[in-house]
């Protein structure tokens, strides 16, 4: 965040000026809460991730909340299934602006090994996924890993880009 | 679905018609191999191959010795040295062979005592690694648990686990359905079987042992065979719409192809809003007023 | 309500308290359920059929995923399982490693079951002391065979590998940690009130109902029937270990809980006697390169952390896959109970109640 101000230096340690965009990217970035979401073996993986030794409320994401309407991140943690997709569908819809989807597994990711008449190949099939982890299951550090790139991406994220189509419909 | 310059899938039967994403048709793990044996253990099968193994073995051997007579007197007919006589051969021995359990004589007492109870509805009985397994006749399936639960020397008291097998190239039947029954108080483990043909309902075991509920919607579910008498005969695993019985041999891994799932673009709703509002079905204003 | 009508509602399949992906249909007079109907299936992968179409060494991965909060303990019923069918014997040594790292497992397990079991009641600090506790047994896994969860440990014959150097060590140095954390959790449970107030007398399942339901486990240990399958049908190394059979009588969730902790008690030592009478030897039997299978079937129960998990195997001749693969489940059989133990109680109890009996969908739907 530049600082740009040509001013005596009690003020210049108390004001910086920067984009309203940067600000509401790094308090989106370092406040993701996810929805309390475990599907199969990744969900195991996501708690002993929230838990004591790799503690993810360090990045601000430990307060896994139970209900879709006050989360800002979904973590897919593990198979999906026909039986399943329509109520991953239904929550991902709950989710209130600005959303974020994590594809945690090999499973979430592309079905995974079970290549089967009951999975659906990868997550991406029925909702827009941000960051894709691989792994059987993806190790804590992995999804941490994963998270920060999530956070990288929301820093980047501009509101213009994001409801262009809206703008443009708009006018 | 079908097209001209695809290959087709080999023994496959038509897929049912619907909204699938991906054609599957082509794939290999829609190919479907149909099992050519039935493999079902039995004492009674085993002895008459063991049976039909030594006829053919003796079979070769004389045919072996007739050779060597016959080269014996060509040879002798010609002037020529006497060709050397044969040797039996004996099936080769390796350290890595494997010792797989073959089906025994009965000699446990509860396979007796089940005998002797039900009399002619016992079909086979025999031991194999140690399993004691009682083939008896369908219709008489709930009188044997019955046994197996209520009789004193028996006393199986818990039903560990109830499946089914698909057997498509058998003739006569298509499933076998198992009944592995545990007594706690004796330490003892006891398998039921019965033969069931296509379209025929076994009895429930409900009555008799209450844990072979969700087991008999299971195999409903992944095998078709519907139950009587059952409480609640609805799929359990799959939804309630699926077609087909996964675990049927002639079911493909991949199944009939994926299902068309519609995939949202629209990441809040908002295009869809507009859409609806164009459409006039939404009060919402959505245009700010333009600053002059 | 004003009116003196029920009201139906829906719990899950996303619900922070029901371990995974169950649902459950409940109809309520006020806030006593009157009927409970658990729909299962929204994690069903199809195990059964791909393992069906792929050859007996491959089977064993997918064991892993199916109780992935004790992996080990089902690949060791895999295992055993093909050892019986194909009548392997497998070294004296690889039967102990086997029993040590299900011992290791079993605790894990319960670990797992702890933590959530008492979160979902509303007891948060267990879980972050529990989970410091399985981040130990699973950096040994680690050790052992490289994953953490999804560990494939054992193979058709024995083991792949032996232990790894230095692994006594680790042992050694969570055995000598492991029973002052037994009472670290007991000292935050077994007399706080509130934790007493939602278990005991919660969720009864008698001993008659138990059997009845197939029920297997320390569900059913704590309703006083002392049937564990590491007794009643030795396996592994376990004719040889010394240890007890907790059982409780009082057969609602709080016995239930004791059971466990007891349980945990007792894998301890078996853990303790397996590195005391370690013997020396090779850890793989002799196998060809491909397994081809006889006609035969072979059912195996061995006692999984949750009850008995059995396999059920069909081998056809002259292939190399299995015919039939059969899991029998002990969350499948144990979830049935749950109508048993939920109607006529509270609605806020049923959160009890599948916390107690310690199911993971992963196994249930396969």
């Amino acid at each position: 965040m530049g600082v740009s101000l040509n001013q005596p230096s009690t003020l210049e340690q108390i004001l910086i000026t920067t984009k309203v965009e940067k600000v509401m990217n790094w308090s989106r970035a370092t406040s993701v809460w996810p929805v309390t979401f475990g599907l199969a073996c990744c969900a195991i993986e996501m708690m002993a991730a929230g838990a004591s030794r790799f503690d993810f409320d360090r990045f601000g994401a430990g307060i896994f909340r139970a209900t879709p309407r006050q989360a800002d991140l979904m973590i897919i943690a593990g198979t999906v299934t026909y039986k399943m997709a329509p109520v991953i569908k239904t929550l991902y819809d709950q989710m209130p602006e600005p959303k974020w989807v994590i594809a945690m597994g090999s499973c979430a990711t592309a079905g995974g090994p079970f290549d089967s008449y009951h999975t659906i190949q990868g997550v991406d099939k029925i909702i827009p996924v941000d960051v894709f982890i691989p792994g059987c299951p993806p190790r804590p550090e992995s999804l941490i890993y994963g998270f920060m790139k999530l956070q990288d991406k929301i820093m980047t994220s501009s509101l213009a880009d994001r409801y262009k189509d809206i703008f443009e419909e708009v006018g | 679905m079908s097209d001209e310059t695809l290959p087709q899938p080999s023994e496959s039967p038509e897929a049912p018609a619907g909204p699938y994403i991906y054609d599957y048709a082509a794939s290999p793990q829609r190919q479907v191999v149909m099992p050519k044996t039935v493999p079902l253990p039995s004492l009674r099968t085993y002895e008459a191959e063991v049976k039909a193994a030594v006829a053919a073995d003796e079979a070769k051997w004389q045919k072996m010795l007739a050779d060597f007579e016959t080269a014996k007197a060509k040879a002798e007919a010609e002037g020529k040295e006497a060709p050397k006589p044969p040797v039996r051969p004996v099936p080769r021995k390796d350290d890595n062979d494997l010792k797989t359990p073959w089906p025994q004589e009965a000699k446990d007492d509860d396979l007796h005592r089940l005998q002797e109870r039900l009399g002619g509805k016992v079909e086979e009985i025999f031991e194999q690694a140690g399993e004691l397994t009682c083939q008896v006749s369908k219709e008489a399936i709930l009188e044997a648990l019955q046994l197996c639960r209520q009789d004193i020397a028996l006393n199986y008291e818990m039903l560990a686990d109830q499946t089914a097998t698909h057997y498509p190239a058998a003739t006569g039947f298509a499933f076998s359905v198992v009944y592995h029954l545990t007594s706690i108080s004796r330490r003892k483990r006891l398998r039921l079987r019965i033969l069931v043909p296509e379209e025929f309902s076994p009895e429930s075991a409900c009555a008799v042992y209450p844990s072979a509920n969700w087991m008999e919607r299971e195999i409903y579910d992944m095998l078709g065979i519907r139950f009587a008498n059952h409480p609640d005969m609805t799929r359990i695993l799959c939804p309630e719409d699926w077609e087909g019985h996964p675990l049927r041999k002639d079911y493909p891994v991949v199944g009939w192809g994926q299902r068309d799932i519609a995939f949202r673009e629209d990441r809040g709703g908002m295009l869809e809003r507009i859409a609806l509002q164009k459409a006039g079905q939404l009060g919402i204003n959505l245009k700010q007023p333009k600053a002059e | 309500m004003f009116k003196n009508e029920e009201m139906e509602i829906n719990l899950g399949p996303q619900h922070p308290s029901t371990h995974g992906v169950l649902r459950v249909k409940l109809r309520l007079d006020g806030e006593t359920i009157t009927h409970c109907r658990p729909m299962i299936g929204y994690l069903h992968r199809g195990v059964e059929k791909i393992c069906e179409n792929q050859t007996f060494f491959q089977g064993q991965v997918w064991t892993d995923r199916m109780d992935y909060c004790s992996a080990v303990a089902n690949n060791l019923g895999w295992a055993e399982a093909n050892e019986k069918l194909f009548g392997i014997t497998v070294p004296r040594r690889a039967q102990y490693i086997r029993t040590m790292l299900n011992e290791f497992n079993r605790l894990a397990s319960h670990l797992i079951w702890l933590a959530t079991h008492a979160l979902d009641i509303g007891a948060m600090t267990v879980f972050l002391y529990a989970f410091r506790e399985r981040e130990d047994i699973l950096d040994m896994n680690e050790a052992f065979c490289g994953s953490r969860l999804t560990t494939t440990a054992f193979r058709i014959g024995g083991l792949r590998e032996d232990l790894p150097p230095g692994f006594e060590k680790l042992v050694k140095k969570f055995l000598a940690k492991f029973p002052s954390c037994i009472e670290e959790y007991e000292n935050l449970l077994n007399e706080n009130r509130i934790w007493k107030k939602r278990t005991i007398g919660v969720a009864k399942l008698s001993a008659e109902d138990a059997i009845a339901l197939g029920i297997t486990g320390p569900v059913l240990r704590a309703a006083g029937v002392p049937y564990d399958i590491r007794k009643a049908f030795p396996y592994a190394a376990y004719a040889e270990m010394n240890f007890d059979v907790p059982t409780r009588t009082e057969a609602d969730t709080y016995a239930r809980y004791l059971v466990r902790m007891d349980e945990m008690r007792q894998s301890a030592r078996i853990i303790q006697q397996c590195m005391d009478g370690m013997p020396e030897g090779p850890v793989m039997a002799k196998l060809p390169k491909i397994l081809k299978a006889e006609v035969n079937e072979v059912y195996h129960a061995t006692e999984a952390p949750k009850g008995e998990i059995g396999y059920y195997l069909v081998g056809e001749k002259g292939s190399g896959n299995p015919y039939r693969f059969h899991v029998r489940a002990p969350g499948f059989i144990n979830l049935q109970a749950l109508p048993k133990m939920a109607e006529g109680g509270l609605i806020a109890d049923i959160v009890a109640a599948i916390g107690t009996l310690d199911i993971v969908l992963g196994e249930i739907d396969r």
